[in-house]
């Protein structure tokens, strides 16, 4: 069984020292918007959270934890991870999968572009770009977060946008929900792309093809992005389908024990990923997180972004 | 092993039985589609859930003032009350009034079981039946009760059959269909309930104003534990008070619509021992029901639990509801769970009778995907009481 505690120190740990939850190179958050020429201050900045671009990391993180929690191979490997602490292996083993840090770029690339097709200027500035620390939130690390909340709130004032654009569930949450209850004054508009692209009514051109729409637990439930999404996918001329559980009774794809419990993460992600490919093999996703564990899962189904889907980029 | 690494193996041990998780998988997809459709065919449901989610917050923030005015109206209708603070203090209550060499039918009682009261009873050298089938096949499998309305779901028609055959010697057919099983316990627990000197139930509500204990139920069990013997206990937590019996009868009727039976095959209204004025109008106590009656009611850290977000939990009406809809429950059942109570309300519930410590930790295994908080008919914010246990129980873990 995986130690709970070594996991949650070394997640603080990292963030304390570098500000990521894992032992992930700096430009590997910033790298996807070269040669985009964006302006790096500007009234409406986006702020990413990282989640897109540290979900390979997660992933092969994840992957190990498996190994690791797989007790009949790897006993020794649970002892030499007792003994030399997760975070020395955790660094030997993140690395990533070339074909996924290339996918999240192309996500956040895709982001971009359709916000400027909806006429929206958005600002990037790699150097406030970082991660939220929703992950700490979630895990409970309250000290952790609360610290790093405030460094980040504070870089993110200091940009002086009026908007912050996110682009993922996780960050649009904490943000907008979580950071005005551990920040005093709290002042800062947070909108999720999805809602500006939906708000500007943004058209595009014909696309077509069906998707099954796989709501994230946080836009349901949390945020009540549910139309949005849809709106824009038939404004395309997409077919949206949807699964027995959408909307508000959307079904959690697993995602947030990933790190905790792997095998039962993996069971929730299967049921699933039956349900949704049920009604199509097509299956779109909203959020990085879901993503990951969606396709962990699938075999013959393809899961893919919905920014990806609306740039018509089906690779 | 402890902690969390133990909850993890136990909750693995599961996973990995394919029969453990059709069981619980399939009676998830039913539950899930009945209530909506209760709901949507008895509309006035919802309001009266409404109606209890208030009254259950005012009964609890008063909860001495009603109190009181129970202790007054238990005296009105002769109905014995004791007030219990912990689980041990309930048993020492409960077993003094049964005493030894006694037959002891219960009805299910998830307080009973919070408290060990069969297993006390047990020890104290009486005899002890389950009468809830469910109930029954966990009293037989030496096991704890997997859901809260329904505590057998994960075991098959097979290993039921297995357990009655093999524990109680009962014959059966060679592929007994549940009507078989049914059929043959019947038969068992008829001279159980007719030789029993004491009956044991819990309360789905309990009215301050008439002393009244409101129980629902289909089995029909409930009828005869309540009804046949001489002397009925019941156990129940302090929570379940509310202020009058129109609102006991609506909390019970909510109960039962969001566990996913309704209409319930049997309401009961029980106000103290049964009486007769038929000779001369003199009242004498012990008609044809129970002439003694006796209310233990159990604190068991519900009382500290207000002033804390665990405060909105006691408001639960235990119907199960955010169980059936939990991600992590559907694989789990009550294996993530403390000593009785698992899923969502459970978590927050093994906060309250088992510490701060037992809740945290079982805390760790939740999605936080908030279906239960948006299936909850009292409108309890699981998940964050579930995510403030998580962030306390992270803080000792890493201090």
């Amino acid at each position: 069984m995986l130690e709970v505690r070594e996991i949650l120190l070394m997640m603080a740990e990292e963030t304390r020292k570098r500000g990521l939850p894992l032992p992930v190179p700096r430009d590997a958050l910033t790298s996807w918007a070269e040669g985009l020429g964006l302006a790096r201050s500007g009234d409406v900045l986006l702020y990413t959270g990282a989640l897109y671009q540290l979900t390979p990391y997660i992933n092969a993180f994840v992957d190990y934890l498996e190994r690791l929690e797989g007790s009949k191979a790897s006993g020794f490997l649970l002892k030499a991870a007792r003994r030399l602490k997760l975070t020395g292996l955790a660094s030997a083993i993140a690395k990533p999968r070339k074909e996924e840090v290339e996918y999240s770029q192309r996500v956040l690339r895709a982001i971009v572009s359709l916000l400027k097709r909806a006429g929206v200027e958005v600002a990037y500035n790699p150097d406030v770009d970082g991660y939220s620390g929703v992950l700490l939130y979630d895990l409970g690390l309250d000290d952790v977060f609360k610290e790093h909340a405030v460094k980040v709130y504070r870089a993110l004032k200091d940009a002086g946008p009026s908007t912050v654009i996110t682009v993922d569930p996780h960050t649009t949450h904490v943000l907008r929900n979580v950071y005005p209850k551990y920040i005093d004054g709290f002042d800062l508009t947070v909108k999720s792309y999805l809602e500006v692209l939906a708000e500007k009514g943004l058209k595009l051109e014909e696309i077509g093809g069906e998707w099954v729409i796989h709501d994230p637990c946080l836009y349901a439930r949390s945020l009540g992005i549910i139309d949005q999404p849809r709106t824009l996918l038939r404004n395309a001329g997409i077919r949206v389908l949807e699964p027995k559980r959408s909307g508000k009774m959307t079904y959690c794809c697993g995602g947030p024990l990933e790190s905790i419990a792997p095998r039962l993460s993996k069971k929730i992600a299967s049921r699933r990923i039956q349900e949704l490919s049920a009604v199509s093999k097509n299956i779109l996703t909203l959020c990085p997180i879901c993503y990951a564990n969606l396709s962990r899962v699938s075999n013959d189904e393809t899961v893919r972004d919905i920014a990806l889907v609306l740039t018509g980029d089906l690779r | 092993m402890t902690g969390p690494e133990a909850l993890l193996k136990s909750v693995y041990s599961v996973l990995d039985s394919g029969e453990f998780q059709e069981a619980v998988w399939r009676s998830s997809l039913h539950a899930e589609e009945r209530v909506p459709q209760i709901l949507e065919r008895y509309s006035y449901i919802r309001r009266l859930a409404e109606e209890v989610l208030e009254a259950r917050r005012r009964a609890i923030s008063n909860m001495e003032e009603v109190l009181e005015r129970l202790r007054e109206s238990a005296k009105r209708v002769n109905l014995n009350l004791y007030f219990a603070e912990t689980a041990e203090d309930a048993r020492r209550i409960v077993g003094g009034i049964i005493g030894s060499g006694k037959t002891v039918v219960f009805s299910k009682s998830m307080v009973a079981e919070e408290i060990r009261l069969r297993e006390y009873l047990e020890e104290n050298g009486n005899e002890v039946w389950e009468t809830d089938l469910g109930q029954l096949l966990i009293q037989l499998e030496n096991g704890k009760p997997m859901h809260t309305t329904a505590p057998a779901i994960h075991l098959t028609v097979e290993r039921a059959a297995r357990l009655v055959r093999e524990k109680l010697g009962l014959e059966l057919p060679r592929d007994p269909r549940p009507e078989d099983i049914v059929s043959a316990v019947r038969g068992f627990l008829r001279e159980k309930f007719t030789g029993a000197d004491y009956g044991v139930s819990g309360a789905n509500a309990i009215a301050a104003d008439t002393a009244s204990i409101v129980l629902v139920e289909n089995e029909g069990n409930i009828r005869l534990v309540t009804g046949l013997p001489e002397r009925h206990i019941v156990v129940a937590g302090v929570e379940k008070v509310v202020e009058t019996l129109d609102l006991a009868l609506k909390q019970a009727l909510v109960q039962a619509a969001y566990a996913g039976l309704f209409p319930p095959t049997y309401m009961n209204i029980i106000s103290g021992p049964s009486s007769t004025a038929d000779i001369e109008h003199r009242r004498v106590y012990g008609a044809h029901g129970p002439r003694e009656v006796h209310l233990v009611l159990i604190d068991n850290g519900r009382m500290k639990a207000r002033g804390t977000p665990l405060e909105e939990q006691l408001r639960c009406v235990r119907c199960g509801r955010c169980q059936w809809e939990c991600p992590v429950w559907r694989h789990t059942a009550n294996v993530w769970g403390g000593e009785v109570y698992g899923g969502p309300m459970g978590v927050n519930w093994t906060a309250i009778t088992e510490g701060l410590e037992k809740g945290g930790e079982l805390s760790m295994l939740c999605l936080q995907c908030m279906r239960c908080d948006e299936v909850c008919p009292v409108e309890i914010p699981l998940s964050s009481i579930i995510h403030w246990l998580r962030k306390n129980y992270v803080a000792g873990l890493l201090s």
